[in-house]
C-alpha cells in the first residue's frame, strides 16, 4: 500500500498539458512566438545571401519549386531587403491582432520562404522548424475557429475553450520533433553510436568547422578524459529523454526533469559543439502550464 | 425469426494498426529500390514504436476529452499538422519537402580518426591572422560546407575577404589560406596536442585581385 502511495506521489499529477489554457495564453504565445521571428530577422543581414556566388546554391523546399531564374531575382541585394522588410511588415500586422487568420497565413508562407532560403546554403538544419512550424499552426487554428464561428455553428464565447487547442498542438510538435530525433538515432544508428567514439568525433567535427557561436572548445574533448565519458554516457541518457519527450504533455513531474535535463544538453551542445537551439528553449516556455498556475490565463 | 439488433459499425484498433503497418510496408518495399536504400528494418522499427506511443495517447481519457471537444474544422487542422510532421520525417529527406522534414540529429555512428576540417585563415595588412568563417560573416547561415569545386572555394574566399573587409576597412585581409586541419582523436603519446595539425591546401593573394 505504502509502496503504490510512494510511486503515485513520484508519478505525480497525469493531466493534459495546457487543457484549461483561456485566451490570454493563446495572445501571450502569439505574442512570443512572433516577436521571437522578429527579434531573428531584425538581427540578419539577409541582403549579404545575394554575394555568395550562385553556384554555390541548392534550393530547399518552395525554393526548388521557383524556375531558377525567380530564385536569381530573388537573390539580389534589393529583393532580399524587400523580402526582409516585407516579411517584418507583416509579422507585425501579427501583433495587431487583426484578421489574426490572413497575416499569420502569410507571415507563415514568408517564413517558410526565409528558412527554405537560408538552408539553401548549406545542410537542411533542424534549428527553428518548430517555431516555423508553431507559426503554422497558429495560422491553421486561427482559421479552424474562423470556420468555426463563421459557418460551423460555433459562438465566439465557445471559442474561449478552444484557446487550448493551438496549444496543445504546439507542445505536441515540439515533443514529437524530440522524439522523432530519439527514435531516429536508436533505431538507425543502432548501438554503435553510444558504442563507439561518435560524440568525440562530433564534438571535434563541429569545434573545428566553427559557426556563428564560436566557442573553439570541443576539439579538445579527446584530451580530457572526463568530458569524454560525460558525452558517451549523456547521449544515451538524452536520446532516452528525447524518445520519451512526448510525456511532457502528461507528466508535470516528468517535465520537471526534462526542462533541465534538455537545457543542460543544449547549453553543452553550444560549448562543445558551437550549436546552439535558441529557439526551441524559448519555447521550453510552453512546458510550464501557465493556466493551472494563473488562474487569469485559464479559460474557466 | 427475429431481426439481430444491428450494432453500429466500429473500426477495431488492431484492424487501424494492421492498415498503418500495411502502407508503412508498402513505403519501405518502395524505399528499399531507391538509392542509397534505407535500412528497411530501422524504418518499421521507427513506425511501430511511433504507433505504440500515438496509441497510448488516442485511448488515454483526457486525451480523447479534449479530441472530442474540438470542432471538426480544428481537428482537421491538427491532423494535418502532426499528419505532416510524421510523414515529413518517413521521407527521409531533409530538403525536398522542408519543413516537413526527416528528423536526424547525430543519427549515425562516426568513427574517423583523425577528424579534417577545412578552414580559411586569413592574413590582415597588420600581419593579424583571423579565420574566415562563412556563418559569421553571413549570419544568415546557419551552416555551411565549403565546397569542393576549387573555383567555386576561390569565389567565395573573395567574397569573404570582401564582406571583412567592408567591416575592417582599417585593416583589411591581403591574403587567405585555405588549410585543412586535423585532430587525432586517439594520439600517439609523444604527438602535441596543444593546436590542431594544420597543412596548407592553397594560397590566395586578395590584394592583388582589386
Amino acid at each position: 500500500m505504502r509502496t503504490s502511495q510512494a510511486l503515485r506521489h513520484l508519478i505525480g499529477p497525469i493531466e493534459l498539458l495546457h487543457e484549461q489554457a483561456g485566451p490570454g495564453l493563446l495572445r501571450l504565445t502569439r505574442l512570443g512566438i512572433v516577436a521571437l521571428w522578429i527579434g531573428k530577422l531584425l538581427l540578419d543581414p539577409l541582403w549579404r545571401l545575394a554575394e555568395i556566388p550562385r553556384e554555390l546554391i541548392s534550393p530547399v523546399g518552395l525554393l526548388a519549386l521557383l524556375p531558377a531564374t525567380a530564385v536569381d531575382q530573388l537573390l539580389t541585394p534589393s529583393c532580399l531587403t524587400a523580402f526582409l522588410v516585407l516579411t517584418l511588415f507583416v509579422l507585425i500586422l501579427c501583433l495587431t491582432n487583426r484578421a489574426f487568420h490572413l497575416t499569420s497565413t502569410v507571415a507563415a508562407i514568408l517564413l517558410t520562404i526565409y528558412s527554405s532560403l537560408i538552408r539553401s546554403f548549406g545542410p537542411a538544419v533542424h534549428t527553428d522548424i518548430v517555431p516555423l512550424l508553431a507559426v503554422s499552426v497558429l495560422a491553421g487554428f486561427a482559421w479552424a475557429d474562423y470556420f468555426q464561428v463563421k459557418f460551423g455553428g460555433g459562438k465566439p464565447s465557445q471559442s474561449k475553450t478552444w484557446s487550448s487547442f493551438p496549444l496543445v498542438t504546439i507542445v505536441t510538435i515540439l515533443c514529437l520533433s524530440y522524439t522523432l530525433v530519439g527514435l531516429n538515432r536508436m533505431l538507425s544508428g543502432g548501438i554503435h553510436v553510444f558504442t563507439g567514439d561518435t560524440m568525440e568525433v562530433w564534438a571535434v567535427d563541429a569545434s573545428l568547422r566553427g559557426y556563428y557561436f564560436n566557442t573553439n572548445i570541443g576539439w579538445h574533448v579527446p584530451e580530457w578524459p572526463l568530458v569524454t565519458l560525460m558525452l558517451r554516457l549523456g547521449l544515451p541518457f538524452i536520446t532516452l529523454f528525447e524518445m520519451t519527450a512526448l510525456l511532457c504533455l502528461v507528466s508535470s513531474h516528468y517535465r520537471w526533469i526534462f526542462i533541465p535535463t534538455m537545457l543542460s544538453f543544449h547549453l553543452l551542445s553550444l560549448v562543445f559543439m558551437n550549436i546552439f537551439f535558441f529557439d526551441d528553449m524559448f519555447l521550453y516556455l510552453l512546458l510550464i502550464d501557465w493556466s493551472r498556475r494563473y488562474p487569469i490565463l485559464s479559460a474557466r | 425469426m427475429s431481426k439481430a439488433a444491428r450494432t453500429p459499425l466500429r473500426l477495431h484498433p488492431a484492424i487501424a494498426v494492421t492498415a498503418i503497418c500495411f502502407c508503412i510496408a508498402l513505403l519501405i518495399w518502395k524505399l528499399s529500390f531507391a538509392d542509397p536504400h534505407p535500412i528497411p528494418f530501422s524504418i518499421t522499427g521507427q513506425a511501430c514504436l511511433l504507433i505504440a506511443l500515438l496509441l497510448a495517447f488516442r485511448y488515454w481519457p483526457p486525451m480523447i476529452r479534449w479530441v472530442t471537444r474540438m470542432p471538426i474544422a480544428h481537428r482537421v487542422i491538427f491532423a494535418l499538422l502532426i499528419g505532416g510532421m510524421i510523414a515529413g520525417h518517413f521521407t527521409l529527406n531533409t530538403r525536398k519537402y522542408f519543413p516537413l522534414v526527416a528528423w536526424e540529429i547525430f543519427p549515425v555512428a562516426r568513427e574517423e580518426d583523425p577528424v579534417l576540417c577545412r578552414e580559411m585563415i586569413a592574413t590582415t595588412a597588420s600581419g593579424k591572422n583571423v579565420r574566415l568563417l562563412v556563418e559569421q560573416l553571413i549570419p544568415s547561415i546557419v551552416q555551411f560546407d565549403l565546397p569542393a569545386n576549387p573555383d567555386a572555394t576561390e569565389r567565395l574566399i573573395r567574397v569573404l575577404a570582401k564582406i571583412y573587409n567592408q567591416k575592417h576597412a582599417d585593416d583589411p585581409v591581403q591574403q587567405v589560406d585555405l588549410m585543412v586541419m586535423a585532430v587525432k582523436l586517439h594520439p600517439s603519446t609523444n604527438e602535441s596536442r596543444t593546436q590542431p595539425s594544420c597543412e596548407l591546401l592553397k594560397h590566395y593573394d586578395i590584394s592583388s585581385a582589386r
